[in-house]
């Protein structure tokens, strides 16, 4: 049971970060970024990069963060804020043509070979009876920290409550004096640290390759559409949500639980888990589960 | 080179009725359909599985197009409340069930390594012979897909979905029934995928869960949006200059020597930046729609 929970949070952690970004944009500028989860991608590839000329670890991932924030801008004002001037179906393709641009130049720069951190190995701790390596409680701490922090934010400064009012009404908040472009610069640079940090996690755990962001597109939109796409912290109840889904999918015995001879379902589908919580649940609540008709600012 | 300029057509022509399918759908209704690639599946995977059974062509071809409508009028009953973006990521990840399907069920796909070596159309023709009798007979569907697509985009029927697609809100106070026009759009577009997945399966006589990935998806896309979204001579147009350029790239390999990773690369920067670039400087594509008056009533 333990474990179960473990391995829920982890892969809650793997999407977390991602979701609430994309989120957090879309409440801004109202199209889905498909381009969003590369940020991951090129966050890892980039600490991997830093960190492979000398740099130490902590700094080449924070060199990574920044540098994706900066590549999240420039692409929101050079690309996204001229697309959406065509409508958000055009800014849609438009991501998805950036994404691909960015998957052809990680196969030119670091080739189809995949990249490991340098990350000593270490043996894994006992945590309530199942094993947890130090690694995952850094990580899993950090992605709290920075989420308790993102909601701090949104919901007690000034910054928060214009960029809460900006997602509800944005032609009423222009006329308060509040400037949409300075706003979606800072939550642009915002969603691509914390995406950049998504991915380096996932690469420190794992390894980090030309399809890390591509193979994260549809988890990520599942926790964000579940949690509602305009609510960032419904994004996070999002990721729990699809990682308990796949979680699930791998431990629960099927046949056990109809009494019969012990089967699982098939690992091949496991992907099939989040798209089919997509499904499901925009049957059931077309807009997201977190989200309110009307709200208040 | 002369049988690798057929090939070439041959391919083209193919991707061109998926992309004139992909037009009707999202040129003229305006529906963002990110999982075209599970109709073209589904039309090549009906070809392999009836061939292999023993069955003539024509039935894997008509099974495929039966089932692809089927799939069609599934995807569009899931849209029934669903915004136009949700709907777009809703259909990627059908697709990639699909796809995943395709990937596991080997009784019926064989799995991973796909299905061969079953009867193709032509087989007993030799060599260019062969190729220009399926180039022929790919030509002829193309020009009757062609066809269809411009009378029913012509037709009440697709002046009602242009202004479902430009004017939701003028199109349903007129009395339309949105879903109905959507649903059947979807209904009468995807059999025409599945038929370019059907001569795609028969001409190369292999069909494998590789080609269904989301790239493919987005390649008919960036056809659509290069030739002109809207235009279904401008989608074939497109098709036919993406597919140039997309077999063409490697060919760089034989005068500048380059490694495997970066030759694939270049192929995926090329339809990334052609799509971009057009979606930033051209966004009506090389044939543009033609503005139709439009009169609503019925």
């Amino acid at each position: 049971m333990i474990g179960f929970l473990i391995d829920m949070l982890l892969r809650a952690n793997d999407l977390a970060l991602l979701a609430v970004g994309l989120s957090l944009v879309y409440s801004l500028v109202s199209f889905p970024n498909v381009a969003h989860v590369q940020y991951a991608a090129s966050g890892a590839f980039a600490a991997w990069a830093i960190a492979d000329r000398g740099v130490p670890l902590w700094l080449a991932i924070v060199l990574s963060m920044a540098l994706t924030s900066i590549a999240a801008v420039v692409l929101h004002r050079a690309i996204f804020d001229r697309l959406i001037r065509s409508g958000p179906p055009v800014a849609m393709i438009g991501s998805l043509a950036v994404a691909m641009i960015a998957v052809s130049g990680f196969l030119a720069i670091f080739g189809s070979r995949p990249r490991r951190l340098p990350l000593a190995m270490e043996a894994p701790t006992m945590v309530a009876g199942a094993p947890v390596t130090p690694l995952a409680l850094w990580t899993l701490s950090g992605t709290a920290l920075l989420l308790a922090g993102l909601t701090m934010l949104l919901y007690f400064t000034p910054f928060g409550r214009a960029l809460r009012a900006l997602a509800a009404n944005r032609t009423l908040t222009a006329a308060c004096g509040i400037d949409p472009k300075r706003l979606a610069d800072a939550v642009c640079a915002l969603s691509g640290a914390f995406a950049a940090l998504g991915g380096i996690i996932i690469a420190a755990s794992k390894q980090t390759y030309v399809l890390l962001g591509s193979d994260l597109l549809l988890p990520v939109f599942a926790a964000a559409i579940v949690g509602g796409l305009r609510n960032p912290l419904g994004a996070f109840g999002g990721a729990l949500i699809i990682a308990f889904g796949e979680t699930l999918m791998t431990n629960l015995d099927v046949g056990a639980a109809l009494g019969r001879q012990s089967w699982f379902l098939p690992l091949g589908y496991l992907p099939a888990a989040s798209f089919s919580l997509i499904a499901i649940i925009l049957l059931w609540r077309p807009e997201g589960l977190f989200t309110r008709k009307t709200r208040s600012v | 080179m002369f049988e690798f300029a057929i090939h070439v057509v041959i391919v083209a022509l193919i991707y061109g009725l998926s992309a004139i399918s992909l037009n009707l759908q999202a040129g003229v209704a305006g529906l963002l359909n990110f999982g075209q690639v599970a109709f073209f599946g589904m039309g090549a995977y009906a070809l392999a599985i009836a061939a292999k059974a023993g069955l003539p062509w024509p039935v894997g071809i008509l099974a495929g197009m039966a089932v692809a409508s089927l799939a069609g009028a599934g995807i569009g009953l899931l849209g029934r409340n669903l915004a136009a973006e949700y709907w777009a990521i809703s259909t990627l990840a059908l697709a990639e069930i699909v796809r995943l399907i395709a990937l596991n069920e080997d009784w019926l796909s064989g799995g991973p390594q796909g299905l061969g070596g079953f009867p193709i159309p032509f087989d007993g023709v030799e060599g260019v012979r062969r190729g220009l009798a399926i180039l022929g007979l790919c030509l002829f569907v193309l020009i009757a897909s062609l066809g269809l697509a411009i009378y029913l985009t012509r037709s009440q029927f697709g002046r009602v979905l242009r202004l479902v697609r430009d004017q939701p809100a003028l199109a349903r106070s007129l009395g339309h029934d949105l879903m109905s026009l959507k649903l059947r759009m979807l209904m009468i577009s995807a059999p025409i995928a599945a038929i370019s997945g059907s001569l795609y399966a028969g001409y190369i006589g292999y069909i494998g869960p590789d080609q269904l990935l989301p790239f493919e998806t987005f390649l008919v896309w960036t056809m659509i949006v290069i030739g002109g979204s809207g235009n279904h001579l401008g989608a074939v147009l497109g098709a036919v200059i993406v597919e140039f350029l997309y077999a063409g790239s490697p060919l760089i390999k034989e005068y500048v020597d380059i490694s495997y990773d970066l030759a694939a690369s270049l192929r995926i920067l090329l339809v990334g930046a052609g799509l971009l670039a057009f979606l930033m400087l051209r966004t009506q594509g090389l044939i543009p729609e033609r503005p139709a008056r439009l009169d609503a009533r019925g």
